[in-house]
């Protein structure tokens, strides 16, 4: 019974396109990285981009980080990308842009070909206008390389463009079109334009050769074209693009690449793993310093003044910033590479009547709209500076918008988003799960990195990831009572319930924020009412009907071996994927894979026998691979009673198997599965 | 409300009582049948040592001849019986009935007991009665003697007049309500009480003190329990597994550093000091000497006692 | 609660020999709270006569329900329904004693079976035990005895205190796992400060409102036999 909790986890609803985490996760544990890749492409076109440097807000809101850590969920789906890339070539499909409408999207960031694919698979004939020579906006030109491979984002512009899109390249719209131009000839025009100028500072010597502006330098950095750097480098600015600017010129080759922004290190924007990674590298930082004055000579840069920065928000955590102008200090530098804020080039719309102030476009978030009828905006142009995954999401709204219009020719005001999420794990509930240790890679050696721009993570390998999946806690998608259950209030569930979830209010009540969905009190439910989202265990039964009337009986080579194996010890796909007919016909053995043979019931321990297996083998994780409290015990002590019952039933309690994996599951399984076979033989024959 | 003489049933057991002698009494198990050849065989041993004998009714829940039956063969015999009675096996129709017949058939002490529960026998699938307890028994019979009713009310043909005692268990729990339910019995009806065989003595005494507290002694005679240890295998098994007993390690050290066939000497000796012991103790009008399946040593335990020979009173 | 434990298999299995489609009724309350005739436990069972008709090469088949109560003549009545059109030739019933003679004075010619044995009146004591608490004796004495009944806890159902075999807290029929319920209602007088009562002697009991008297069944007059209702 597959039924989808109503309440979103938190790491689904801390991401701005909602993306089903656990599903994913979940088809990932399961070996089906192709499905979990479908997850993942219906709402994030940028799915391998955001495998990358998505700063995964949902891993930040995972509710596994108050046992131990947060589930790599961005490895996860780098994981995914990286293993799917055939199939996602497969799916790729051109559609016919049956609507007639035309529709112009001026910038090729994310949000603008996430709204490009958005309309283009509607039906509307899309076509993206891009200053420069490659799709991508800052994805392309800004994030430097070792974080964001250039093949990693083609995949997802190629997957876009598949749809039939048209792209133009070099042409800047107010340059190479007019913005009247289009209007004429386009029923739409998104304004996707993002912030792609940085801001300069109003200071002495800001002339002088020698000083740079952050996003010009990582465009240039990324086209191939870098600029010619002194040999000590000055980065002004506190958030991650400043970082990527440091840390883009240090690859350059200076001696020294020093930043410095008005923050205190607990205040700076910038991620904290940034500027761990960022110090690594040998970047240092002086927090707390505002720039004073440029020091120059003869109009080229030899130093800069700081003064002292003494509060940089005020009351209302507004952004205005206090100096202490008797302290200063001042350094001798080469470079200054301003990062200190982004704008964008508006220049595009100075003779039309779209409205700009103050070198700002008016727009009305809500409806993703200009001022004038027809012309829409998404993205970082429209929320200010943000990530990748919100401009996505932008993305979506305003196709959405854009198709509401087109049909209706009215404005949509998009729904306000309320997202109700199951809330945080208790720490109560916490306390008594079991701890497992992330996942981590390591990324290349600080001192090898910074010799160029390769990238510097590896993605996880299959084991890793699928050792990483297991740790999902499925927020949401545990234990329920069916609605149609006899419960009796019997308290069994409260009894054995490993975390203290489960309480009996006249009937039992697993409540979605604690549960951990081990599935032990579905195991032990007397009335059999309670329901698992994530694996009801009578899918065991079906399946195992459905293979058992499929295979022609005479052709199994017996004795048949129905096996449950738990799924989280595989550490490949090779016992994940379903097997064949034939499959099961020559080797006699069936595996059921199950997210924990602990919640096994009783009657799934007997059953296969009646469906007609000549044996039960059980395999579990390893002695201390266990993901649930409590599981091991119940389970022992369940196929105790089994084989009792086994035995008085005339089948022999010796038919049930029991064995904990060792080494890996490739290597142990099989084995399991010959002695299963052979013991077999030597009782039938005896 | 009793006999002409002051007496409540005359029988020989009651009359050495009141006489103001430590009265002797001993167990006369019934055979697992109806061997009466065997009964009259321990009848013989034991007759003239003792005031009357208790002829048990299916102890330890194990199938014997009847406690009626076997009382009469005592009186037969000369030797007074005190007919055990237990209310796992019958209901209060079965006991009352029971009574008039062991009156009709001579017998003039009757002890009221609750029965080990079958579990312990060799029927343990039986089911059990317990219509009653000990102390409703003891109530039940006394009204019948002294207010000549039976238990519905209903008047009793031509008087019964018996004797009743009732069983203690100092060394059972909890010890604090041990005196007080030996109290419950005796104003339930029980006369006399004979206790559970004696080896701790410091809470024997202490029972005893308790009881004189609340003038027990005054109300009922109370014979001291005594059962002589066979051998180092009796005395282990007892502590083992009859509950409520507990014999003192010393005891058994004293047995056990004797050889093998002195064993039994020494438990009679050990006895024999307990019982000089007793005879001290304020509120011990008599001994129980349960010598089980081991009657030939009454007559010397009587007579090493210096209780023989018996009196005669009239 | 009534408490009840699973007959035997091969017992159960023994009952079956001359049907042909059997019906495992669980039912919803008591027996499913002490797990021994639930929903779950029926669907085992079924299963497993399922397996040993098959190895004996029977042809039977087996059918699992389970409904609310078995004592309650709404609840059932579907079940009589389905025996009658489906033509059910057997029910084992994992009811207590109640269910099985509840379905059995209903059903007409198809005989009902015991698949469970109805064990006594109890109470969850901790998780996966339970304990005989009440013998249903009719006439409750247990405010006599600091709320603990010594008919249903004593082994000989003493009314005036312990007998010898009291031992450290431990009833002697069972000194492992039974305590002596006399211990326990002398603490707790004790605890109540009613230890003076326990000197008083309680009468012998009168029987009749037990089984002893018969057998019992109750009225409650203000719903029995509505006239409105046997009208229509
Ligand atoms: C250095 C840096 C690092 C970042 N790192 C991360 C990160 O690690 N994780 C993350 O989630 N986000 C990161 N971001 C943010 C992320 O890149 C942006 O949020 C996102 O790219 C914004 O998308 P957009 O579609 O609004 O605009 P952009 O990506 O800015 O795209 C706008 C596009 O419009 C084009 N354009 C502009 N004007 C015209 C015109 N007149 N005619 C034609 N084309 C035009 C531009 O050339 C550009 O290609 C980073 C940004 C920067 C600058």
């Amino acid at each position: 019974m597959e039924k989808e909790s109503h309440l979103y986890a938190t790491c689904s609803a801390a991401c701005p396109v909602h993306t089903d985490t656990r599903e994913y996760v979940r088809r990932i544990s399961t070996g089906d990285y192709e499905g979990a890749l479908d997850v993942l492409l219906e709402v994030n076109p940028f799915s391998s981009v955001c495998g990358r440097i998505c700063h995964h807000p949902c891993e930040s809101q995972c509710r596994r980080q108050v046992i131990d850590a947060p589930v790599g969920l961005r490895l996860l789906k780098r994981f995914v990308v990286e293993n799917t890339r055939e199939y996602r070539i497969q799916r790729r499909k051109k559609v016919e842009p049956v609507l007639g409408r035309k529709i112009a999207v001026i910038g090729s960031g994310p949000s603008g070909l996430t709204a490009a694919r958005d309309l283009a698979m509607l039906g509307y004939k899309v076509t993206v206008f891009e200053k420069d020579s490659m799709l991508g906006g800052m994805l392309a030109h800004a994030i430097p390389r070792y974080r964001l491979p250039v093949d990693a984002l083609q995949e997802d512009i190629d997957d876009i463009l598949a749809l039939g899109i048209e792209s133009r390249l070099n042409c800047e719209v107010g340059k190479d079109v007019s913005f009247k131009d289009l209007r004429k000839e386009y029923d739409a025009i998104l304004i996707a334009v993002g912030l792609a100028e940085s801001h300069s500072l109003p200071i002495p010597g800001i002339g002088s050769d020698g000083i740079l502006l952050g996003i010009p330098f990582l465009w240039d950095v990324a086209n191939g074209s870098p600029p010619t750097l002194g040999d000590r480098v000055m980065v002004i600015g506190g958030g991650n693009v400043a970082i990527d600017v440091a840390r883009a010129a240090k690859r350059l080759g200076p001696s020294q690449v020093i930043m410095a922004c008005l923050e205190s290190r607990e205040e700076m924007p910038a991620w904290k793993w940034e500027i761990e990674e960022a110090e690594e590298e040998g970047i240092s930082i002086m927090n707390s310093w505002g720039p004073k004055a440029i020091l120059e000579q003869n109009g080229k840069t030899t130093g800069i003044e700081f003064k002292r920065c003494t509060r940089v928000f005020d009351e209302n955590k507004r952004f205005n910033p206090q100096y202490d102008e008797s302290v200063t200090t001042s350094l001798d530098v080469d470079s200054v590479i301003l990062t200190i804020g982004q704008k964008a080039n508006l220049d595009f719309l100075k003779e039309t009547t779209v409205g700009v102030d103050r070198g700002r476009l008016i727009c009305d978030r809500e409806s993703c709209t200009a001022t004038e009828r027809g012309v829409f905006v998404s993205g970082e142009v429209m929320t200010g500076p943000g990530s990748a995954i919100q401009a996505v999401a932008t993305g979506h709204d305003v196709a959405r918008a854009i198709h509401h219009y087109l049909e209706t020719g009215e404005t949509l005001k998009l729904p306000q988003e309320s997202i109700e999420t199951i809330g945080e794990l208790p720490a109560q509930t916490a306390a008594r799960a079991r701890k497992f240790d992330h996942i981590d890679v390591r990324l290349t050696d600080a001192s090898q990195r910074i010799k160029d721009f390769s990238p510097i993570e590896p993605g996880y390998t299959e084991a890793q990831a699928l050792s990483e999946a297991r740790r999902c806690l499925a927020c949401g998608t545990g234990a329920v009572l069916a609605p149609s259950a006899q419960c009796a209030g019997c308290l069994t569930c409260v009894r054995i319930c490993p975390y203290g979830v489960a309480t009996v209010e006249r009937t039992a009540s697993m409540p979605a924020q604690e549960c951990l969905t081990c599935g032990l009190c579905a195991a032990e439910c007397p009335a059999a009412g309670v329901a698992l989202a994530r694996f009801a265990t009578n899918r065991v039964k079906e399946t195992l009907e459905s293979i058992l009337t499929d295979c022609s009986a005479e052709k199994i080579q017996r004795p048949l071996v129905v096996s449950y194996c738990c799924l989280y010890e595989a550490t490949s796909r090779k016992y994940l994927r379903e097997q064949t007919r034939s499959e099961i016909e020559e080797t006699g053995i069936l595996r059921v894979m199950v997210p924990c043979v602990g919640r096994l019931g009783s009657i799934d321990l007997v059953s296969p026998f009646e469906l007609g297996a000549d044996r039960v083998s059980i395999i579990a994780c390893h002695e201390t691979g266990c993901l649930y409290t409590g599981a091991e015990e119940l389970l022992e002590r369940r196929i105790q009673q089994a084989r009792r019952f086994l035995d008085e039933i005339g089948v022999g309690g010796e038919s049930l198997q029991f064995f904990r994996t060792h080494t890996s599951a490739e290597e142990s399984w099989p084995q399991f599965w010959r002695e299963s076979k052979e013991d077999l033989r030597a009782t039938s024959a005896a | 409300m009793t006999s002409t003489n002051g007496l409540k049933s005359g029988s020989n057991l009651e009359k050495v009582f009141r006489a103001g002698h430590l009265a002797v009494t001993c167990e006369c198990g019934p055979p697992k049948g109806a061997d009466v050849e065997h009964l009259k065989k321990k009848i013989q041993m034991i007759k003239g040592y003792v005031d009357a004998a208790n002829v048990t009714d299916n102890q330890t829940a194990v199938v014997r001849m009847s406690s009626i039956g076997a009382s009469a063969i005592l009186v037969q015999n000369g030797v007074e019986p005190v007919m055990q009675m237990v209310t796992r096996d019958r209901n209060r129709i079965a006991a009352q009935s029971d009574l008039f017949g062991a009156y009709a058939l001579g017998i003039r002490n009757m002890l009221c007991l609750t029965g080990d529960h079958q579990k312990f026998g060799n029927h343990p699938f039986a089911r059990n009665v317990f219509d009653m307890d000990s102390i409703q028994l003891l109530s039940m019979v006394r009204t019948i003697r002294d207010e000549g009713k039976v238990n519905s009310g209903e008047p009793v043909e031509g008087g019964v007049k018996m004797f009743f005692g009732a069983a203690a268990n100092p060394f059972a729990d909890p010890f604090e309500f041990r005196a007080i339910r030996m109290g419950k019995k005796i104003y339930a009806g029980a006369d006399f009480i004979q206790t559970q065989c004696i080896y701790d003595m410091p809470r024997f005494k202490e029972f005893m003190k308790m009881a004189r507290d609340m003038g027990l002694h005054e109300k009922a005679f109370i014979m001291a329990g005594l059962t002589p240890l066979k051998s180092v295998g009796m005395a282990r098994y007892m502590n083992r597994n009859v509950s409520g007993i507990t014999i003192p390690e010393e005891m058994i050290k004293r047995v056990a550093g004797v050889p093998k066939d002195k064993q039994a000497d020494e438990g009679i000796k050990i006895c024999l000091e307990q019982m000089a012991e007793l005879k001290e103790e304020e509120g011990i009008r008599g001994f129980h000497i349960m010598a089980i399946e081991w009657e030939e040593r009454i007559p010397e335990i009587v007579e090493r006692a210096g209780l023989y020979p018996r009196p005669r009173v009239d | 609660m009534i408490v009840a434990d699973p007959k035997p298999f091969q017992e159960v299995r023994g009952f079956l020999e001359n049907y042909r489609k059997i019906l495992i009724l669980g039912c919803g309350t008591c027996v499913t709270v002490c797990l021994s005739g639930g929903e779950a436990q029926a669907e085992l069972l079924a299963s497993g006569l399922r397996i040993a008709f098959k190895k004996d090469g029977k042809e039977v088949t087996v059918l699992e329900d389970t409904v609310q109560r078995q004592c309650e003549q709404e609840f059932v009545t579907p079940v009589l329904e389905r025996v009658k059109k489906e033509g059910i030739d057997a029910v084992v019933t994992l009811a207590c004693g109640v269910g099985v003679n509840f379905l059995s004075d209903r059903i007409g010619a198809v005989p009902v079976f015991p698949g469970v044995n109805t064990t006594f009146y109890g109470g969850n004591v901790e998780a996966g035990l339970w304990s005989e608490m009440c013998a249903g004796c009719g006439e409750c004495i247990t405010y006599l005895t600091g709320g603990i009944c010594p008919i249903a806890r004593c082994s000989k159902h003493l009314l005036n205190g312990p007998c010898g075999g009291s031992e450290k807290g431990m009833c002697e029929v069972d000194p492992k796992n039974t305590e002596c319920v006399w211990q326990l209602i002398y603490d707790r007088m004790k605890l109540l400060g009613r230890l003076d009562e326990m000197r008083n002697l309680l009468p012998m009991k009168d029987w009749r409102p037990a089984m002893d008297g018969g057998v019992r069944r109750t009225v409650r007059e203000h719903i029995y036999r509505l006239s409105y209702k046997s009208q229509t």
